[in-house]
C-alpha cells in the first residue's frame, strides 16, 4: 500500500514537473459553459473525431513530425528508425491484425466514442475496437504487469482539465498509418510515457495537448496541440463494428505464417 | 477467357495515395497508379477493408480482373458510401495504386459510377499522405 501511495505521489509530481514546462490550460470559449458529470467535473461523453492538429497540415499528415522532436539521446536514433526490409511481416505487423497500440489506434481516422462516470473514463475507437479504460478515483499505476501495446494509464483533474498519464508501454510502432516514408517506420521504446491533457474550450471542441516522453530515444518531452471535435449526429449510428479478422488479406500471401 | 494480364492505364503522374488500415508503403506502390474501366462482378463489404473487384475487357477480348482494397465499412458508411452504391453490374472507372506484389489488386482510391457521380472510397478521409519527413 505503502509502495502504490508513493507511486501515485510521484506520478502526480512527475506530472507537475512536466505541467510546470510551459503547459496552461486551454482557455474556454467566453461564455461557454460545459456539461458537467454528477461530481461536478467536465463532461466529455460523446462521439469525438480523433485528435488531429490544430492547424491543419494538408491531407493525412502524420500525427508527429521530427521538426517537433528534441535530439536524440546517444543510441536513440537507432532505436526510433526501424528500416523496412521488404517483408511486410517485419514491417507492418498491423497488417496481419496485431494491435496498432496507443497513440496509433486513436490518431487513425475513426470516430472515438467517450463515456464518463465518476470514476472511470472510457475511450473506445472504431478502429479495432480498441477500449482504453482509464480510473479517475486517484489510484496508483498497477506494479508489477507486463508492458501492454496500450500502456496503463490512470487520470486525474486540475480544475477542469483532465490529465491521463499512461506508461509501462511495450516497444511498438509510434506512428499511425499516415506515416508512409518506404524505407523506415518510427518505433518508441518501452520507456515510452505520454501525458494528455484534455479541455473543453467550447461546445464543440475539446483541445487535446498530447505529450511525448522517451529518455531511452529523446533528450527531453515535446508537446504536440490537437483537438477533437464532437460530433453529435454520430449518435445515432454509433460505432460500427470493426475486426480486423472478419476479411484481412495478408501482404505477400503469407497470411496465417506465424509472425517472425 | 480469362486471362491475368494488365490491362491497367498508368497515370503519369504518381500523387501520393491515401493510407490503409495497414501502412500503405507495405502493400502498395505510390509509383504506380492505375485506372481502370470495367464491371462490378463482387464486392466484400467487410473489414478491416471493403474489396471490390471489377472485370476488364481487353482490346483483344479477353477479361482481365483487378481487385480494389477500399475504406472500412464504417468508414464508408460515415461518408454517405452504403453497400449498394457499388452494385454488381455497374460499370465503373475505378483509380488508386497497385499493389507491391506484382498482383492485378490496387487500393480504390475513387470510383465513377454510372450516373457521373464520384465516390472517394479510399481508406482515408484525407486524399493524400506523407512520410512526415525524418
Amino acid at each position: 500500500m505503502k509502495n502504490r501511495l508513493l507511486s501515485s505521489v510521484c506520478a502526480c509530481a512527475a506530472a507537475l514537473v512536466l505541467s510546470s514546462s510551459g503547459w496552461a490550460q486551454a482557455p474556454a470559449a467566453q461564455g461557454f459553459e460545459s456539461s458537467r458529470t454528477p461530481n461536478g467535473k467536465p463532461d466529455f461523453s460523446g462521439f469525438w473525431s480523433q485528435p488531429r492538429h490544430v492547424e491543419p497540415r494538408g491531407g493525412g499528415a502524420t500525427t508527429f513530425t521530427k521538426e517537433r522532436m528534441p535530439p536524440f539521446v546517444e543510441g536513440g536514433e537507432a532505436l526510433f528508425y526501424k528500416e523496412r526490409t521488404g517483408d511486410p511481416q517485419l514491417d507492418e505487423p498491423r497488417a496481419f491484425c496485431m494491435p496498432s497500440g496507443f497513440p496509433s489506434a486513436f490518431f487513425g481516422p475513426y470516430p472515438v466514442q467517450i463515456v464518463q462516470t465518476d470514476d472511470w473514463l472510457v475511450m473506445v475507437t472504431e478502429f479495432e475496437r480498441a477500449t482504453r479504460l482509464i480510473p479517475l478515483d486517484g489510484r496508483a499505476y498497477r506494479e508489477g504487469i507486463e508492458p501492454t501495446y496500450y500502456g496503463d494509464s490512470v487520470g486525474y483533474w486540475e480544475g477542469d482539465t483532465l490529465v491521463i498519464d499512461s506508461r509501462n508501454f511495450k516497444r511498438w510502432t509510434l506512428d499511425d498509418h499516415y506515416y508512409v516514408n518506404p524505407d523506415e517506420y518510427r518505433m518508441h521504446s518501452d520507456a515510452f510515457r505520454t501525458i494528455e491533457r484534455l479541455t473543453r474550450v467550447d461546445a464543440s471542441t475539446l483541445s487535446y495537448e498530447f505529450t511525448v516522453e522517451d529518455p531511452k530515444i529523446f533528450t527531453e518531452s515535446w508537446t504536440e496541440e490537437l483537438q477533437m471535435t464532437l460530433h453529435p449526429e454520430w449518435d445515432e449510428t454509433g460505432l460500427y463494428e470493426f475486426h480486423c479478422q472478419e476479411n484481412n488479406r495478408c501482404p505477400g500471401g503469407e497470411c496465417g505464417a506465424e509472425l517472425k | 477467357m480469362r486471362k491475368r494480364l494488365p490491362s491497367v492505364v498508368l497515370l503519369a503522374a504518381a500523387t501520393a495515395p491515401a493510407y490503409a488500415h495497414h501502412s500503405f508503403s507495405a502493400v502498395f506502390d505510390a509509383t504506380k497508379p492505375v485506372a481502370v474501366m470495367g464491371t462490378i462482378v463482387r464486392v466484400e463489404w467487410m473489414n478491416p477493408h471493403i474489396w471490390f473487384y471489377v472485370e476488364v475487357t481487353e482490346p483483344d477480348g479477353g477479361v482481365t480482373e483487378w481487385g480494389f482494397s477500399a475504406a472500412p465499412p464504417g468508414v464508408l458508411m460515415r461518408r454517405g458510401i452504403t453497400k449498394d452504391v457499388l452494385r454488381i453490374g455497374s460499370v465503373v472507372n475505378v483509380e488508386g495504386f497497385r499493389a507491391r506484389d506484382g498482383s492485378n489488386n490496387a487500393s480504390g482510391g475513387s470510383v465513377t459510377l454510372p450516373d457521373g457521380r464520384n465516390v472517394f472510397t479510399a481508406s482515408s478521409e484525407d486524399s493524400t499522405a506523407r512520410s512526415g519527413g525524418r
